[in-house]
Order: structure tokens, then C-alpha cells, then sequence
């Protein structure tokens, strides 16, 4: 019992290290290969080393690091929470998970029905990456979500999903609803299909990066204002920027911390609609059933 | 080292970003999702167990509730038709004592009527022959022996019977 208790002990530690040390890693990393910024300088990820590839080189940068060091902390999270699941619930964090899973349940049952009952894993995933890439920021490392390319890929993904669920209804039907209402806006709604992960991945690298800009401006301008009113000091005093104490950590709350995550929940409740909107349920009924009298004639 | 413009489209970054967002859905998937569900399904599977037996054991105390209870009517009336057949005999048997002692009784009685009236007629004729010696004795006495026992005894005999039966009608 006493040995069984120990190896479990040891196991919750590495599974808390899993979870801890690439944080930490990745703030020492970002904080010892940050280059130092002259003024208002708004820059993308850092560039540590560059692979070549065919069509274009790629770039390994801090965006991919830090996305990286989320997955990991998330895989560490993961076995942590259901490390030792009894069905009497024993351990506090199993009901963090069982909540966790039933209300990610819940919300893809309420907006997308019961078809997609197995969305709610990869809305938690998009919920999880996105949440938690925002926040770093706080800890000082760079959020992979300011990198348009991060989300960009989760809005192909997405917008993969939407046309994989038009066409099961049927791939000449998939055509046709360009044409529709009439022929001439054929052109419009390409456009349109085109715009929704656009607008997703603007919408959302827009809304940290802006954060990050606005953060920089303010701190910056509170530094001019401090050498202005506080100048006169005598010697060192006078160059500390007293002003910058206090302002940047209060919006730091809304830009990093809720803007963070409305965003995540807003491209987590995007996909559920368009996914769920795209998928012509009566269309997809009807062919089924055909196949299906078709098969038992046969 | 140097960092990227704000915004530059590089189509490897974004292949591997759509990528890592797979990745974490299957580990949610493998990792969180399903042991959870697994667990839950489990406690609900034994819930449901513990349901379902608490429901047999339920009807199991009825059933046996209701045959003890009709055990228990049976018994009732067990014991009165015990008690009525018990008093029956007992009636029967005291009828029978009854009638062996009526029986037995009148039997003595007629016994003893029997020996009474033997008796009586032994008197009478005890009586009989001592009036008779008596008288005998007398009249040889008063007709000194001008009387012959032999030649006057029969006239002797039907006075005393006379005697008798007017006795014997008197009593």
C-alpha cells in the first residue's frame, strides 16, 4: 500500500513537471534571446534558426517553440488530472476533469446537436491551444497567437471541416449552392466560403497582437511622460520611469487575460456554427436512406 | 538572430500550426476524453447495478413478506381447526365417559335392587318360618297338643301368607 502510494506520488511529480518546466523553460528561453528594443518597436516571433524547405524556408521561431511548449504542458495537464480515476471520485482533480469533459459536452451538444457529439474534444483542443497561447503573454514569452501563420493554420483546419461537411451532401450539390440565389453571385460566394476562415484567423490574430501594440504604446508613452514630470529629479531617480508602475499591469488584465480568452471562446464557438451550419442534415438524411434501400434491393 | 515581420504568410508555419492543433485534439482525445468517459460509464454501469439489485432484494423481501404472511393466515387457521378437532374428541370422549358411567351406575342400581329384593324375600321367608315355628309353638301351647303340627301346618301356612301379602301391600 505505502509502496503503491510512493510510485503514485512519484508519477504525480512527473506529470507536474510535465506541466511546469516548459513554461519555465520557455520564460528563461524567451527572456535570455530577447533583443533588446529601441523605443516603439512592434515586431513578429524571433527567429532562432531557419530550415530550408522546398517552396519556402521555414522559419523555427518562437511562436512554434511556445506553441510547442503549450502542447506538451497540455499532455502534462491531461495525465495529471486523470492519473488514479476511481468511479467513487476520490481525488479533487477528478472532478476538474469530469467537469472539464461534461462541460465541453454540453456547450458542442447545445450549438452543434447530436451529430457532432464527438466535437468536444477538438473544441477543448481550440479552446486549450488558444486560451493558453494568449496567456503566455503574461509570463513575458511571445503569444504564438500574434503569429498570423498559427492561426491561419487553425482556420484552414477549420474551414477544411466546413467543406468536408458540405460535401455530404453530395458533391453536385456542394456545386450548385454557389450558384444560388441566382448565377451572377457565383463569384460572391466564393468569396464568401473564402472570407470565413480569413475573417476567423484576422479576427483572432488581431485581437492579441492589437493588445500587444496598444501595451507597447502605452508603455512607451508613459515613459516620455515620466522623463517630462519626473525629470527634474536628481541623478538615477530621474530616469526610472516611475509612471509605468501601476497603468500597463491594469490593462494587461483585459488585453492579455480577457481578451485572451474571449477570443479562444469566440473561435471555439465560430467553428462550432460554421461546422455545424455547413452540414446539410436533411440533404445528407435523404442520400443515406437512398443508399441504404439501395443496398438492401442489392 | 532576428525577428519576423509582423505579418509574413509562410506556408510550413501554418501546415505545422493546423497540425499541432490535431495533435492536441488527440491527445485530449486519448489522454482526457476518454478515461473520463470511461470512468463515467463505469460508475454509472455499477449505479445502475446497485440499482437493480436493490430492486431485486426489494421484491425478493416482498415475496417473502407475502408468503410468510400467508403462512401465517394458514397457521391461524391450522390452530382452530387443531382446537376444533382437540374439543371435538374431548366431547366425544367425555359423552363416552358419560355413558359408561350412566352405564355403570344403572348397572349397580339394578345390582343392587336385586339383591335387595333377594334379600327381602329371604326376610319374608326367614319371617315366614319363624311366625310359623312361633305361631306354631303358640297354638301348641294354647291347644296343648291338642294341635298337630302335621294336621294343622297347612292351614297354618295360607293364614300366615294372608298375613304376608296384606304386609307387603302395606308397605
Amino acid at each position: 500500500m505505502n509502496k503503491a502510494n510512493l510510485k503514485f506520488k512519484i508519477i504525480d511529480a512527473l506529470y507536474i513537471a510535465m506541466m511546469t518546466v516548459p513554461i519555465l523553460f520557455g520564460i528563461v528561453f524567451n527572456t535570455l534571446t530577447k533583443l533588446p528594443s529601441e523605443g516603439i518597436t512592434i515586431t513578429g516571433a524571433q527567429i532562432y534558426f531557419v530550415i530550408p524547405m522546398p517552396l519556402q524556408d521555414l522559419p523555427i521561431t518562437s511562436a512554434q517553440i511556445n506553441s510547442l511548449l503549450v502542447i506538451i504542458t497540455v499532455l502534462g495537464l491531461c495525465l495529471y488530472l486523470t492519473h488514479g480515476l476511481t468511479e467513487k471520485a476520490e481525488r479533487k482533480r477528478q472532478l476538474l476533469a469530469e467537469w472539464i469533459v461534461e462541460k465541453t459536452q454540453a456547450m458542442v451538444n447545445e450549438s452543434m446537436g447530436d451529430f457532432f457529439k464527438g466535437y468536444a474534444p477538438f473544441i477543448a483542443a481550440i479552446l486549450a491551444i488558444s486560451a493558453l497561447s494568449s496567456l503566455l503573454s503574461l509570463l513575458g514569452m511571445f503569444p504564438p497567437t500574434s503569429d498570423i501563420n498559427i492561426v491561419a493554420g487553425w482556420a484552414i483546419l477549420v474551414f477544411i471541416l466546413i467543406t468536408y461537411y458540405k460535401l455530404k451532401g453530395g458533391f453536385l450539390n456542394y456545386l450548385k449552392s454557389f450558384t444560388e440565389p441566382i448565377f451572377v453571385m457565383t463569384p460572391l460566394n466564393i468569396l464568401g466560403e473564402i472570407a470565413t476562415p480569413v475573417s476567423m484567423a484576422f479576427r483572432h490574430f488581431g485581437n492579441v497582437l492589437s493588445g500587444s501594440v496598444i501595451a507597447v504604446l502605452i508603455a512607451t508613452a508613459l515613459q516620455g511622460l515620466s522623463s517630462i514630470v519626473l525629470g527634474w529629479l536628481p541623478g538615477v531617480l530621474g530616469e526610472i520611469p516611475f509612471l509605468q508602475i501601476g497603468l500597463p499591469g491594469v490593462l494587461s488584465i483585459y488585453f492579455d487575460v480577457f481578451s485572451g480568452c474571449m477570443q479562444a471562446y469566440i473561435f471555439a464557438m465560430l467553428t462550432m456554427l460554421n461546422v455545424s451550419g455547413a452540414f446539410p442534415e436533411d440533404e445528407y438524411e435523404k442520400r443515406r436512406q437512398k443508399k441504404l434501400s439501395k443496398r438492401s434491393k442489392a | 538572430m532576428q525577428t519576423l515581420d509582423i505579418i509574413t504568410i509562410n506556408l510550413w508555419q501554418t501546415l505545422i500550426s493546423l497540425a499541432n492543433l490535431l495533435i492536441l485534439f488527440l491527445i485530449l482525445k486519448r489522454f482526457l476524453y476518454k478515461p473520463v468517459i470511461n470512468t463515467m460509464n463505469a460508475r454509472r454501469a455499477s449505479i445502475d447495478k446497485d440499482y437493480s439489485d436493490a430492486a431485486q432484494a426489494k421484491l425478493a423481501a416482498e415475496n417473502d413478506k407475502r408468503a410468510y404472511e400467508e403462512k401465517l393466515a394458514g397457521a391461524d387457521a391450522q390452530a382452530d381447526s387443531i382446537i376444533a378437532s382437540a374439543s371435538q374428541v374431548a366431547k366425544s370422549r367425555a359423552d363416552q365417559i358419560l355413558d359408561e358411567a350412566n352405564e355403570r351406575a344403572r348397572s349397580i342400581k339394578v345390582r343392587a335392587e336385586a339383591d335387595a329384593e333377594l334379600t327381602k324375600q329371604k326376610a319374608q321367608a326367614q319371617i315366614k318360618q319363624q311366625i310359623v315355628e312361633v305361631s306354631s309353638a303358640i297354638a301348641e301351647k294354647m291347644l296343648e297338643r291338642e294341635l298337630n303340627v302335621n294336621d294343622h301346618g297347612d292351614m297354618i301356612d295360607s293364614f300366615i301368607n294372608q298375613m304376608g301379602e296384606s304386609d307387603g301391600t302395606d308397605n
